[in-house]
């Protein structure tokens, strides 16, 4: 799939915007945050999310309705992300708000926060997630890996030994994310022999272009990733999401400036993941042109 | 609304036979066509008399070559791809904003373009590549079963069909109501076995592929023999015949 710079986007800024939110609520549930932290970290997450969905934003063909996605809460995952991210960022305000006007917080709306926020996390997850055409995608492991990545990334600034837990099954679920990537349509059905009607072991093979130029459907779906780059793009993002921010916060615990300086890489290296989420995944489409 | 109806009326669809088709993209310019004129809502091209033309197309012939287990040799067959209908359409249930949807008086699949806001996940839910977002307009485009042909009271009869068909100069392409067992689409689809394309990805697709037949070892050896020793020509290419073979 194309890797598209505007989505790549929105699902890291959001998805660190709304795993702050998340964390902040869970915090202020438990009453281990005080009232101007609260303010200071929501603040953040807001800032992050509202950007990461203007990106999105800007992905649109036909912008003037994008105000319609709303509507279809249903059956499709992208209009209930769309009236989630709305409805928990409403909250996230008015509760910016009272704790500002009152200086005290109310426990329950943080709870309120960490589940809605997960969810907004949930459903962004799932507009990949529901694709039978991207086996890639098609599995628990796409909610797994983003909810735990937003969780990490929320937890580097305001836990010490629980962000370490969460950074640990981040690191887990993205190693094995990988590994079920690289089957994608190993255990299918779909062979280009399926795809024409034949038998799946059918020995098929293009030998004219269906048209001149590239299209639509290429530059969208067949996207071609050099195998060897991608392991290196792996490597860095590994490294820069996980060991970095892993070991620094075993050798400097509860250090802030430290923690914003891993949050940097961390979020970097989410970026490359990202980057290869899309671009290593192999839509059903392809086998037309083999 | 982007739920799925029932469809338990009609289901209205096209017959393709791929032993038939010669691949001469007729019926992707006739679409192309039709469905960029006499309308607001073109199928757009761009530089498409320079370099790197790309445009919107509804249907598109591919070009295969299979080898043939039982003779070893390879056949070539085409492939016309556009928008198979489906039952179960993944594309219609992901849209956000309802512009997608499934007719459930006859199945089609249609945009509504004034709500679609261009956002492309319908057409990475198909897994047969048969959505293409319009790169000027900035809305999906599909297949619409040419309905504004099928249900026109200003067009004679015989050309109420979707424009593909009409054009097919073999006939490797045919209209009908497969929920009708009577229909004409629906007996050759039981004589000759229709095909579900990608049937595992539980799409249920209403429009049916008929393979091409598998030429047996006889039929590729009689090609193989001719004009080799024999001849029966007649007239003065006989006289010619029957002078040389003095000699």
């Amino acid at each position: 799939m194309h890797p598209a710079p505007s989505i790549i986007l929105f699902t890291v800024l959001s998805g660190f915007g709304f795993g702050l939110i998340s964390i902040v609520g869970l915090l202020q549930f438990l009453s281990q945050i005080s009232a101007v932290n609260i303010i200071i970290f929501s603040l953040i997450g807001l800032i992050f999310s509202t950007v990461g969905l203007i990106s999105s934003f800007f992905h649109l063909a036909n912008k003037k309705n994008a105000i319609k996605s709303m509507s279809q809460w249903q059956t499709s995952w992208l209009s209930r992300e769309a009236i989630s991210s709305i409805f928990c960022l409403s909250i996230v305000v008015g509760n910016i708000g009272w704790v500002f006007i009152q200086n005290r917080y109310i426990n329950e709306v943080g709870i309120v926060l960490f589940l809605l926020s997960l969810f907004t996390i949930f459903t962004t997850s799932m507009i990949y997630a529901q694709l039978k055409t991207v086996p890639s995608w098609n599995n628990i492991l796409t909610p797994a890996l983003f909810i735990f990545a937003a969780l990490a990334g929320g937890s580097i600034l305001l836990m010490d030994y629980a962000s370490l837990v969460l950074l640990l099954i981040f690191g887990v679920l993205q190693v094995w994310f990988w590994y079920i990537a690289d089957q994608s349509f190993m255990y299918k059905e779909t062979t280009i022999g399926t795809a024409l009607g034949f038998s799946k072991n059918e020995n098929i093979r293009a030998f004219d272009f269906a048209h001149t130029n590239r299209n639509y459907l290429l530059n969208e779906m067949v996207y071609k990733v050099a195998r060897k780059h991608a392991i290196k793009i792996r490597y860095i993002s590994f490294f820069a999401a996980f060991v970095f921010p892993m070991s620094l916060t075993l050798i400097f615990p509860g250090n802030f400036s430290v923690s914003v300086f891993m949050l940097v890489f961390h979020l970097v290296g989410i970026y490359f993941s990202r980057w290869l989420f899309f671009a290593e995944a192999k839509h059903a489409v392809s086998f037309y042109y083999n | 609304m982007t739920k799925l109806p029932k469809c338990e009326d009609k289901k209205l669809g096209l017959l393709i036979d791929l032993d038939t088709c010669v691949g001469c993209h007729g019926c992707v310019v006739s679409c192309k066509e039709w469905n960029s004129s006499g309308s607001e809502k073109q199928l757009s091209d761009i530089n498409s008399h320079q370099k790197d033309p790309v445009g919107t197309f509804l249907n598109r012939v591919h070009s295969y070559e299979r080898e043939n287990s039982c003779t070893n040799e390879t056949e070539t067959f085409y492939f016309p791809r556009s928008c198979l209908h489906c039952e179960d359409a993944p594309c219609v249930t992901v849209c956000p904003t309802g512009a997608s949807y499934k007719r459930e008086e006859d199945g089609i699949v249609l945009v509504n373009e004034d709500d679609c806001m261009g956002c492309g996940l319908c057409a990475w839910a198909c897994p047969y590549g048969a959505r293409e977002l319009d790169l000027v307009s900035g809305v999906m485009k599909k297949c619409t079963l040419c309905i504004d042909r099928i249900y026109s009271e200003e067009l004679p009869p015989e050309d109420r069909v979707p424009v593909c068909v009409k054009s097919c100069p073999t006939g490797a392409r045919a209209f009908g109501d497969f929920n009708d067992p009577n229909s004409d689409v629906s007996k050759k689809v039981k004589e000759r076995g229709g095909i579900d394309l990608m049937p595992e990805m539980q799409t249920k697709p209403v429009n049916k592929y008929l393979l091409p037949r598998i030429k047996s070892k006889d039929s590729v050896g009689s090609v193989g023999s001719v004009g080799e020793e024999e001849t029966d020509a007649t007239g003065l290419l006989g006289w010619v015949d029957r002078a040389l073979s003095k000699f």
